[in-house]
């Protein structure tokens, strides 16, 4: 997995880092169990402040998608060890299935069109993380 | 709660002709790393002594971890470290008496970061300080003022006279170095007119010109804030009257670039509907929002 951030984006420094993380995660490239990169060695990578970094890193701690282990780093967790609770990550999907609604209405994409481009989506993560 | 690492309050301060400061405001909280950014002459100096107690201000009060330091100088000055933008050794001391000497002032001193410190940069302790270049002046006195792992770090324009191929590098390695032991508690003021190279360095900052704070925001707020919208048109440009919201306005043949401070995405919204052929939105980076927020003048 390579993290990469982008000033110009206007998304806040340690969120790019958490998407990412997470996306990784979702796509079958950062598998349970592997590590991440520590907080120096990101922060120098990617010439960023290691405040920033270890922001990311608890937010993805409480998020349930890492954990921490004394001594030898965060580690990706194993799937369906989120601490939130069902209905709370339903709500933030939800969240940004609204947002992804909004985007695509923007965009000019129907409803039909928007259904089958998230269906192909889901098909193709499935067989590129069983293909890991 | 703690006190701040750094707290302005309605700072004014008078040399005799003019006023170099008046009434600015800032906080800084510890653990952050925090830009203090503005042109020559904009009151940053002046702040910094305030601090140091080498001026006294003429109105309003500063405190450095909620101590004042007209009458704590001693204690304000154990839990900083500061290194001015232009540095003086004694000409008689090497590289390491110099240390030596640094050290002899404080009651902590990491020598295992000194040497580290000293190996990355390529600094050979036995060379007379009256041959090292500015750079190497400047590099020596942040490896004093690190090694001494202070509350606080107040750097004032610490990458000017440097190569621009090495100031990133280098300003990096410093401040990674400070941070690494006690990541989230060492806080950095840094005092610059040179922004590019702390693009990513920086949690919070504030913009000083001609005396006052005009900005202050954390980086990612300013950067989410701070846009530059391209829309290129087929036919006729809309009216520059459609953008009241704009802070700048720029024609180039068929594109209309503007630059937004908030409100981006209802701009955005409102271009779509005048069916573009193409519609881009960028953040500025801090330079660039330093440059949109000082009157125009002289370059910094």
């Amino acid at each position: 997995m390579r993290i990469q951030v982008q000033f110009q984006s206007g998304v806040p420094v340690y969120l790019q880092i958490v998407q990412q993380v997470k996306s990784a995660a979702a796509g079958g490239t950062l598998r349970p169990g592997e590590s991440l990169p520590s907080v120096r060695t990101l922060a120098e990578e990617l010439r960023i402040n290691r405040n920033t970094v270890a922001r990311a890193y608890t937010e993805l701690e409480s998020d349930g998608v890492i954990e921490t282990r004394q001594g030898s780093g965060c580690f990706l967790k194993a799937n369906g060890e989120s601490p939130l609770s069902k209905s709370v990550r339903q709500e933030r999907l939800l969240a940004g299935i609204d947002a992804l609604i909004v985007e695509a209405h923007h965009f000019g994409i129907t409803d039909v069109e928007l259904k089958r481009l998230l269906a192909d989506r889901l098909t193709q993560n499935r067989s590129q993380s069983a293909s890991h | 709660m703690s006190s701040p690492a750094i707290s302005i309050d309605d700072l004014a301060y008078r040399y005799d002709r003019s006023e170099a400061l008046h009434g600015l405001s800032l906080t800084v909280q510890p653990g952050e790393c925090y830009g203090f950014f503005g042109r020559t002459g904009a009151g940053k100096t002046t702040t910094i002594k305030c601090l140091l107690n080498l001026l006294r201000p003429t109105r309003g009060a500063v405190r450095v971890f909620g101590m004042d330091p007209a009458r704590q100088e001693a204690e304000v000055k154990a839990r900083l470290a500061y290194v001015p933008d232009f540095v003086a050794f004694y000409p008689w001391m090497s590289v390491r008496d110099s240390l030596d000497y640094q050290a002899s002032f404080r009651s902590h001193w990491n020598r295992d970061l000194e040497r580290s410190l000293l190996e990355q940069l390529q600094l050979d302790p036995n060379l007379p300080t009256t041959g090292l270049s500015k750079g190497q002046r400047t590099q020596l006195a942040l490896i004093g003022a690190i090694a001494a792992e202070p509350d606080l770090l107040v750097l004032d324009e610490p990458t000017s006279g440097l190569d621009p191929l090495v100031r990133r590098e280098f300003i990096q390695t410093i401040i990674g170095a400070y941070q690494d032991a006690a990541p989230g508690q060492r806080t950095v003021f840094v005092s610059t007119h040179l922004i590019t190279e702390f693009e990513g360095l920086i949690d919070r900052f504030t913009v000083v010109d001609q005396g006052r704070a005009v900005l202050t925001a954390t980086a990612d707020d300013a950067r989410g804030r701070f846009r530059r919208i391209r829309a290129e048109f087929e036919g006729a440009l809309p009216e520059d009257s459609e953008f009241r919201q704009a802070r700048s306005i720029r024609r180039r043949g068929r594109t209309l670039e503007l630059v937004v401070n908030g409100e981006g995405e209802s701009l955005m919204e409102y271009l779509r509907t005048r069916g573009p052929a193409s519609l881009e939105i960028e953040s500025l980076t801090l330079e660039e929002i330093f440059l949109h927020t000082v009157q125009p003048g002289t370059t910094p």
